[in-house]
């Protein structure tokens, strides 16, 4: 059984995820990984039991590995021309 | 490439010593290679925007979500067996990878895996069931991949549309595209789970768009039924208003008036017809698609520019204006030609 996960852990793994969100360079994907972030970590809070925290935990590593390389990969072929929503009238 | 190739000729040719002109030599070829992007706005068959449009025609196309995308990709990178190969470990690999996107697809809509069958999307769906024999149900389309469900048991024979290898059970012959397959079942996975939360959203941005437009604008009549709808169908028609005008007027909201078929047709769309949509207010329908990478600021850019251009297209409206001074349109006699 994997040791439930301190709170300094789960923090630093907020933080990663944001900050791979915001490497996005599609406004869309961008906006939705900030916003399903924010409101996964929230929704979780409730969560009490060590097994379930470890399992939200462990998935969560999982997709910001996900999120990583897809970053990566989105950047590569991000248009020249941004969305109008990303330019600043 | 060939200005490529005259770019790198030019260069051997001249002195280093004058790099910028090559580089603006290089960048207008580049340029011509791609004229879809342009660094300072884009310019396309005669509209000059400042950036790619917001998008809300999710019932074309709607973007690939990421982590399925991040399941797709190693099958177009490396495992790139075919599926229906018997002999070596790319084909057993790709296998697996199908026949656990089958069961993804199945437990969405609660079948049986052994009822699911590939075909290449709904238009290819619909002709196994209708031509084939009858009503089984089109499940999903996906860019360029389907899924068919089939019930079991009463057992119902299909006439194939497609003849050849004998893929899926004869059904529908042809290699199975694996990483199409693959997304397809990931998506199904991921609509699993986060279906409440997307549903959720999806609503709260219909509703916003809605309100937000009504509160502006009246004669605003939503096509279909309010109840018995998908909540990222937006189907709107605006009294008084050309459809196609209006959609030429939002160049920078990307949305179409009805089906893909509407393209190269001044026709009113069938569907709306056959909804009981009158011929004039079938005429001035858009449809607004909603999805999972929608935001609030999108709909709020969405309502401002439709409003505006309704607004515009209004002030320049007889009818609109005979309307106002209290006259009924039904009333009048066109004189015929």
């Amino acid at each position: 059984m994997v040791p439930p996960s301190s709170r300094t852990e789960i923090l630093s793994l907020f933080r990663s995820f944001l900050r791979s969100a915001r490497q996005f360079p599609d406004y869309n994907i961008r906006e939705y990984a900030k916003r399903r972030i924010v409101d996964a970590f929230h929704d979780n809070k409730t969560l009490s039991s060590p097994s379930s925290v470890a399992a939200a935990f462990a998935d969560g590593k999982y997709q910001l590995q996900v999120a990583k390389r897809q970053a990566l990969v989105y950047s590569l072929y991000s248009p020249k021309t941004k969305s109008i929503m990303d330019i600043k009238y | 490439m060939a200005s490529k190739v005259l770019a790198a000729a030019v260069r051997r040719s001249l002195s280093p010593r004058i790099p910028t002109s090559i580089r603006s030599l290089s960048t207008a070829a580049a340029a011509v290679a791609e004229p879809f992007d342009e660094t300072a706005g884009i310019s396309m068959k005669g509209v000059k925007i400042s950036g790619r449009p917001l998008y809300l025609d999710m019932q074309a196309t709607s973007p690939v979500d990421p982590r399925v995308l991040d399941a797709m990709l190693p099958y177009f990178v490396s495992r790139y067996g075919n599926p229906h190969s018997r002999t070596h470990l790319y084909g057993w690999e790709s296998d697996e990878a199908v026949e656990v996107a089958r069961a993804q697809v199945a437990n969405l809509i609660n079948a049986s895996p052994k009822e699911i069958v590939f075909t290449s999307g709904a238009t290819e769906c619909n002709n196994i069931s209708v031509k084939g024999v009858m009503h089984f149900y089109k499940e999903k389309k996906k860019h360029g991949v389907g899924a068919l469900y089939m019930r079991r048991r009463p057992r119902i024979r299909v006439e194939p549309q497609m003849n050849g290898g004998g893929q899926e059970r004869g059904i529908r012959s042809g290699t199975v595209p694996t990483p199409l397959v693959v997304g397809m079942g990931a998506a199904c996975e991921l609509a699993m789970k986060e279906m409440e939360y997307d549903e959720k959203r999806v609503t709260k941005l219909k509703d916003r768009m809605l309100n937000g437009i009504r509160d502006r604008l009246d004669g605003v009549v939503v096509n279909g039924s309010t109840e018995s709808r998908y909540a990222g169908n937006l189907n709107l028609s605006f009294a008084y208003v050309e459809g196609e005008s209006l959609l030429m007027g939002l160049k920078e909201v990307a949305v179409s008036s009805g089906s893909a078929c509407t393209s190269a047709s001044l026709e009113p769309s069938y569907v709306l017809r056959a909804l009981g949509v009158d011929e004039d207010m079938a005429h001035t329908s858009i449809r607004f698609g909603i999805g999972r990478f929608t935001t609030e600021e999108e709909i709020d850019k969405a309502i401002e520019l439709t409003v505006n251009q309704v607004e515009k297209l209004r002030e320049m409206s007889p009818l609109y204006e005979m309307v106002k001074e209290g006259i009924d349109i039904k009333s009048i006699q066109w004189s015929q030609h």
